[in-house]
């Protein structure tokens, strides 16, 4: 706190007054508030301008009276925008923001591990900051979205802390970015570097992403934008009980003298029948499981208005369905920008955004059992003819499965306006709920019907001041100073409940006595009272920040901007709540500082950055130091309340102690780019270079056992990530001609490495992960596969005894793994780190040919240098420990039932052995998961001119047939490399992501 | 400047105070160090935290089970290739199960409880007037019973463990292990000093507790709670694990003397046997156990018995995870008119306490069976059993064991008709039934079935006997251990594995 002091006494006057204004608003909402950088200076932009960075903001001012004054500069963000328009970007047929930007810009990376509709994606920029080894550190490495300077929340993963498996978040599990309409949308920037990140200050520490609704003219637009489209059912192999019967035979055949293992080995029965019809007949599931499906998406706006007052209004509907288990996602959409300038110094702006979405989820088992924490007898699986198949899907006809979210964000905002000394004023809300009421029928699980009901939110308040002044200095010096502030409130929330065994399958809601007057107020009447949990939590973050900023530039040649910050989070602990931070950005315009005179260069421009940004806890039992709570669950049982029904407090045992003197979590960076354009600006090159250290990071350490702990968490993770963005756009053929070319390339090359653990350690093991310091964090941990032990005396002799496996001693039949430290025994010591998870290089690839009114666009995405640990084909060979047991090892969807993948590549082990031979963890599964694929083929038409010739209302008209991922090239043996989470394991459970034909319009009026 | 300063300070002062406000959260989903230990609903959540960490580390993978009646192999499991490694003593397996089962960290949760207990306890003394002195005392005595406890159930399971009797949250330093010899004179120090203060029953005006105990009447402590007689129960065989079998005798002497003071009786084979019985919820002749209500929503899928045992048509699933072979059931219940088991004179059971589906592929143990809420639905695998680890027939044949083997013939058999009778079998006779010392231990294995005795038994049986090559090697290389999980030997530098299991 002293170190405040520093900072000054105007920064202290506007402390009092925010946190004096944080209060009131405590006192008034109960419920705390946020505040993002006030963007309304860039809100008046034109609607169309896709290279709206920063330096070139002259445009801006000409075009509106409701004007704004100068946006500040924007030191150190790149001179130029090579990524695709908006409204290419609109005509791909995306649920998700993700969806839209995978593969569009340099440096962000889209995992889409699942086709199923309005699945969750994540998103990385410049790499992972941290190892990720669950959907906690996925959430951690986020970027922020902010849409009209609105921060959006996204969904916390405390809820995880209550679930046996993670496979989904409970509630929704809805991807929360549908709620971008890209037709609605004016411009898309990501943000990468720290000097453009800096504003945001740890909320931005993973990037930004920084969306700008479309706003009005001053004169009436109607603009109408849709397509229509079919999504086309995959063509799969599928094989049935002989198949896989004789799959197996083959390993009975080789080690068991009379068709089993041991005596009292039994064989699965649905393979053991050959003449039963559901196995044996024919494979026909695809059926019924896989389709072809109708989507569109239509929106359609209005926009007028004043010199002194403007709106758009616009509304949305799509509809999108997945190929796979009848999955699909409806979404309602209404968007609203006003401003109004009543006054001359005055100006009000307010923006509303609302989606509703409703999504159907996939059928499978592993979710379904997941949901309901129960496994049934799992001896017979689904049989893969399609008349059994069938008759198993009509159990869903008596079931619901609700499952929609609601999402609105909006601000109002004032910007006052005294010449050189600006005030904006902001109040953002972003809120999403989600609900998910569900009901399965007696008949869907051995006559135990099962309903679950959640509800959610989060809720993201915050509350933005910013001042201005542009220092009036003569002549070519101009220099403006900004002092802000922001508060946000942070509150996430859910209420859930589930239920076993209803009276019966027409009472499909868990309903309680609603009369509080009865003793039995709140008692379960249609389920059992011993067989209702319920489940409440809630979670608080506030976040304060301060900063000030200097931008000086001298003649538009040298530029350089200084900003000062101040963060505290209520999830810091009470003794390092604040953290400071500088970022220093500085711009040489060597174009027209050195070489005015020739004219190869168009432009070049350097950048660099260099600064500091905190990064925030995301949980608040962080702020709490040692504590408390009820953790006396095991495996299979997490959520155990107490004992003897009383509530208990342990200490955390199994998530890990925590201690005292935890400081801020912060990152780095140093960057450093370039700007050049030369041959008139027909080659454009952006070259943005980085090094970004992310250091004192929180890590779960496994620790202090014989103090019960699982783990210790513990601060000072440190993790290198370094790389270059590259963006080159060329124009082949002028757009002059009557055929024209333009190609564009965006490539992000990245390589991350840990640079040091908690307490000084170097390595860890956390699960089938090593963390080891000097190596990449996203690497796999396996044994090295060098073939098969045909005989036991082929087994290495270590002191006259066969070598042995964690104690026990290899066979004939045993895979030969590698002693790679050369002690005599294969264990654990002898897995190394190999391949990469996430990919080394990744980008997009378009090219746009025009041929007078026609166009044709073609996208490639591709990733290199990244691997694939095949789970799904290890789970097939080692099917001996996945059948006959109640686990979710043991659980084969209908999809069990498709041939992926070579099995003749694969050595025929012994499946019985206790070492395992096939278990994923050897590189015998890793595969490269380098792909390229073709996302968007695209030919539109442009008949505004024609158009034009007749009437004189229509400003566009562009109608479109596109084609989306059409094929892809990988050596990859697996489903596809895209389906993979971001652990690399493909566990075969994502849906396919459909080949997709669309017939789109454009039109302005 | 000094205006400037006073501002600045002022400044300070009020930016201070309503930032404070905005960032100070109380967390709603873990209690600060600042909120424990105040008043006596803290203790009482700390002392039921401490049982449940108990609860969590015998329930875990159904460890109970799995180190007690699985690895004694007179189970076999058909489908699950961790549970026949184990029972063929490969311990060294790659399955997550055996993982779990050779680390400790969950007994060591357990002692850290008890061991913070201890140490902040006075706290809440001197803070909350309502905890008074004979609450505390009582509470103090569970928690150093349930450390101890814990402390002899890891001796049995790995031999030498680290010994640890503080919570040591200022540095926690590495321990090497210590010598099981001296932590088990430590254990056995500790529960007797336990004993003395703690009650024949709760909430029932014992003398040594007065009053309700934590405001909850009798019925709610029935059984959940450990006891004067738990205590020299868990002694008896404490005694007995190191062979100290005159102590057994007068341990156990208490507890049969003693057994009407603490509402404990005899069960009958029905009782045994029901899905509403002994096992079902809690009550006083769960001399030691730990219960999984069905009125507290504490039935669970995983933790009991019958998760592994039943199988249809007791429960919906096609293959039990283990079962005892027809010939294994047939030679452990050899006598006519066992209540338990037996067969009529057509060869048929007389009746399905102990084993249904006996003539099946697969006879299913079931002997325990508490599904849902006491009934005999197959539906659903939820039980409500409780984790026994001993009652009173389980200290009546330790009285008789140790008599057997200090030579006691009389009171030996004595003790073995208690059981023998009430199990409706002809008393104890060495023409038919043989050997005695082997009787009393072939009585332990048919009453105590399922409940995690055999191993131990067996242990001690052949450390008695010693005429089992095989076992003498176990018994001489301490393979009667379990390997200690790699995990821990890597956190831990100073820990030495089991050299059985190098």
């Amino acid at each position: 706190m002293p170190k405040k002091l520093h900072v000054g006494w105007l920064y202290q006057m506007l402390a009092i007054f925010s946190c004096s204004l944080a209060m009131i608003f405590d006192k008034a909402y109960g419920e705390p508030l946020y505040a993002g950088p006030p963007d309304l200076a860039i809100l008046m932009q034109d609607s169309i301008v896709q290279d709206s960075t920063a330096l070139d903001s002259a445009k801006i001012d000409t075009v509106y009276e409701v004007k704004l004054p100068l946006p500040l500069k924007k030191v150190g963000r790149p001179a130029q925008n090579l990524d695709a328009t908006v409204d290419d970007l609109a005509r791909f047929p995306a649920v998700s923001l993700q969806q839209y930007l995978k593969g569009q810009a340099a440096g962000l990376y889209v995992q889409e591990p699942n086709g199923e509709p309005g699945s969750v994606q994540s998103m990385l920029i410049r790499g992972a900051s941290m190892p990720l080894l669950s959907a906690r550190e996925l959430y951690q490495n986020q970027p922020l979205i902010v849409l009209d300077g609105v921060q959006l929340i996204g969904e916390h993963p405390f809820a995880y802390d209550i679930q046996q498996y993670d496979f989904n978040r409970i509630g929704t599990a809805t991807n929360l970015l549908t709620n971008i309409d890209m037709a609605n949308i004016a411009s898309v920037e990501v943000l990468k570097d720290l000097p453009a990140v800096a504003i945001y200050g740890p909320r931005g520490a993973n990037g930004v992403i920084l969306l700008k609704t479309k706003q009005a003219g001053n004169r009436r637009a109607i603009s109408f934008n849709a397509y229509t489209g079919l999504v086309q059912r995959p063509t799969v192999a599928t094989m049935n009980g002989d198949y896989e019967n004789s799959f197996r035979q083959q390993f009975y055949d080789r080690y068991t003298p009379a068709g089993r293992y041991t005596e009292d080995d039994v064989y699965p029965l649905y393979l053991s029948d050959s003449l039963n019809a559901d196995y044996y007949g024919p494979s026909n599931w695809t059926d019924s499981y896989y389709r072809n499906a109708l989507i569109y998406a239509v929106n359609a706006s209005i926009a007028g208005g004043t010199d002194r007052a403007n709106f758009r209004f616009a509304l949305g509907n799509l509809k999108n369905k997945g190929v796979a288990d009848n999955t699909g996602l409806d979404r309602y959409s209404a968007s609203f920008t006003l401003n109004m300038k009543p006054i001359k110094w005055m100006t009000f702006s307010a923006m509303f955004n609302g989606n509703r979405i409703e999504r159907q989820r996939n059928r499978n088992l592993r979710d379904r059992f997941a949901l309901m924490n129960y496994i049934p007898d799992l001896s017979a699986p689904l049989a893969p003819n399609k008349e059994s198949y069938d008759r198993y899907l009509k159990n869903f006809e008596n079931s619901f499965d609700d499952n929609n979210s609601n999402i609105v964000e909006g601000f109002a905002g004032l910007l006052f306006d005294f010449g050189p000394l600006t005030f904006s004023t902001k109040f953002s809300v972003d809120y999403n709920e989600g609900y998910r009421d569900l009901f399965y029928p007696r008949t869907l699980l051995e006559n135990n019907s099962f309903a679950s009901n959640y509800y959610g939110y989060s809720q993201r308040i915050q509350f933005d001041n910013l001042l201005t002044y542009k220092v009036p200095l003569n002549g070519l010096h101009d220099l403006s100073l900004e002092a802000g502030q922001f508060v946000q409130w942070d509150t996430y929330k859910y209420n859930y409940a589930y239920a076993y065994r209803g009276v019966n399958d027409f009472i499909k809601l868990n309903l309680l006595e609603s009369d509080p007057g009865k003793d039995e107020y709140l008692t379960p009447l249609a389920f059992p009272r011993e067989l209702v949990y319920k489940f409440l939590d809630r979670t608080k973050h506030n976040l304060l920040a301060f900063y000030g900023r200097a931008n000086y530039s001298f003649d538009e040649k040298y530029k350089v901007s200084l900003l000062l910050r101040g963060d505290a989070s209520s999830n810091a602990q009470p003794t390092n709540r604040w953290l400071f931070t500088p970022v220093l950005a500085a711009e040489w315009n060597i174009k027209e500082d050195l070489m005015t005179q020739q004219d190869f260069f168009d432009v070049f421009n350097l950048r660099a950055g260099a600064g500091r940004t905190g990064r925030i806890n995301a949980f608040d039992n962080f702020a709490q130091g040692p504590q408390y709570t009820a953790e006396v669950g095991f495996t299979g049982n997490v959520t155990t309340p107490g004992y003897n029904g009383f509530a208990v407090l342990t200490r955390p045992y199994s998530s890990g102690w925590i201690g005292y003197d935890l400081p801020w979590a912060y990152s780095d960076q140093l960057n450093l780019g370039l700007d050049l354009g030369f041959l008139q600006n027909r080659i454009k090159l952006q070259l943005d270079g980085y090094i970004r250290q992310d250091k004192n990071m929180m890590l779960a350490i496994p620790a202090y056992a014989e103090y019960g702990y699982n783990y210790a968490q513990q601060s000072g993770m440190e993790v290198h990530n370094s790389g270059l963005d590259i963006g080159i756009q060329a124009t082949i053929i002028p757009t002059d001609r009557p055929f024209s070319w333009t190609t564009r390339l965006n490539v992000n090359l990245n390589k991350n490495k840990l640079n040091a653990l908690p307490g000084g350690l170097d390595e860890i093991v956390l699960g089938n992960r090593k963390l080891e310091v000097g190596k990449p964090i996203d690497q796999y941990w396996l044994f090295q596969n060098e073939g098969i032990y045909l005989a036991d005396d082929e087994v290495p002799l270590v002191n006259g005894q066969p070598m042995k496996f964690n104690g026990t001693a290899l066979k004939a039949g045993d895979p030969k793994w590698v002693d790679t430290n050369n002690d005599q025994v294969i264990s654990s010591e002898d897995k190394t780190l190999v391949g990469n998870m996430l990919p080394k290089v990744a980008g997009g690839f378009t090219n746009q040919f025009f041929y007078q009114k026609w166009s044709l666009t073609a996208d490639l995405y591709f990733n290199l240098g990244r691997k694939i640990l095949n789970q799904e084909m290890a789970n097939r060979f080692d099917f001996i420990n996945r059948e006959g047991t109640n686990t979710m090892d043991a659980v084969k969807e209908i999809t069990f039932w498709e041939k992926r993948g070579d099995y003749s590549k694969y050595p025929l082990y012994n499946p019985w052995s206790t070492v395992i031979p096939y278990r994923a963890e050897q590189d015998l599964f890793l595969e490269n998961g380098a792909f390229l694929k073709m996302r968007t083929l695209s030919l539109s038409y442009d008949m505004s001119e024609w158009l034009n010739k007749r009437t004189a209302v229509v400003k566009k008209l562009r109608v479109y047939v596109s084609g989306h991922n059409l094929f892809t090239l990988t050596p990859y043996t697996g489903q596809d490399p895209e389906l993979v989470n971001y652990t690399g394991y493909d566990t075969g459970y994502g849906l396919p992501i459909p080949r997709t034909y669309t017939l789109g319009v454009q039109v302005d009026l | 400047m000094k205006v400037y300063f006073t501002i600045l300070v002022l400044a300070v002062t009020i930016t201070l105070g309503g930032c404070k406000k905005v960032l100070d959260v109380d967390s709603t989903r873990a209690v600060g160090e600042q909120n424990m230990w105040n008043v006596l609903e803290d203790t009482r959540a700390a002392l039921m935290g401490t049982y449940g960490l108990v609860r969590s580390a015998m329930a875990d993978h159904n460890a109970h089970w799995l180190y007690g009646e699985v690895r004694s192999a007179d189970f076999i499991s058909p489908v699950r290739q961790d549970l026949k490694a184990i029972g063929n003593n490969d311990l060294n397996a790659s399955y997550p199960s055996l993982d779990a089962l050779s680390n400790w960290r969950r007994w060591y949760a357990v002692i850290n409880s008890a061991n913070l207990f201890l140490e902040r306890v006075g706290e809440v003394k001197a803070k909350d007037p309502r905890y008074t002195d004979n609450n505390m005392r009582v509470d103090i005595a569970q928690i150093r019973f349930l450390r101890a406890y814990a402390y002899f159930y890891m001796v049995r399971i790995w031999g030498d463990v680290p010994f640890i009797i503080s919570s040591h949250e200022d540095d926690f330093e590495n321990k090497a292990r210590e010598d099981q010899g001296l932590i088990m004179a430590w254990v056995e120090q500790e529960m007797l000093a336990a004993a003395q203060d703690l009650p024949y029953k709760y909430s029932d005006n014992d003398e040594q507790q007065p009053g309700n105990y934590y405001n909850e009447s009798k019925s709610r402590w029935a059984g959940a709670l450990a006891r004067k007689l738990t205590a020299y129960a868990v002694l008896a065989h404490v005694a007995a694990w190191q062979g100290e079998y005159p102590n057994v005798a007068t341990y156990t002497k208490f507890v049969i003397d003693n057994y009407t003071k603490g509402e404990n009786g005899y069960v009958t084979t029905d009782n045994l046997t029901n899905s509403n019985g002994l096992f079902f919820n809690k009550n006083f002749n769960q001399l030691f156990g730990f219960n999984f209500d069905w009125g507290h929503i504490d039935a669970s899928f995983t933790g009991h018995i019958e998760e592994l045992t039943l199988a249809q048509p007791v429960v919906n699933k096609s293959i039990p995870d283990i079962f005892m072979p027809k010939d294994s059931i047939l030679s452990i219940f050899d006598e006519y008119g066992d209540e338990r088991f037996s067969l009529d004179t057509l060869g048929n059971p007389k009746s399905e306490r102990y084993f249904t589906n006996y003539n099946g592929k697969y006879p299913i143990f079931s002997k325990i069976k508490c599904i849902m809420g006491g009934v005999s639905n197959p539906e659903f695998r939820i039980f409500s059993s409780a984790m026994i680890f001993t009652r009173l027939e389980d200290v009546t044949l330790l009285r008789a064991e140790a008599f057997a083997v200090l030579g006691e013939r009389g009171q030996a058999i004595e003790n073995l008709n208690v059981i023998r009778e009430l199990r409706k079998l002809q008393p104890y006779d060495e023409v038919r039934n043989g050997d005695l010392l082997e009787a009393i231990f072939k009585e332990r294995r048919r009453e105590l079935m399922g409940e995690g005795h055999r191993w131990y038994d067996l242990v001690r049986y052949n450390r008695i006997r010693q005429n089992n090559p095989a076992f003498n090697e176990l018994l001489s290389q301490g393979g009667i251990y379990w390997p200690i999980s790699r995990a821990l030997i890597s956190q831990n530098k100073l820990l030495k594995q089991n050299s059985y299991w190098n």
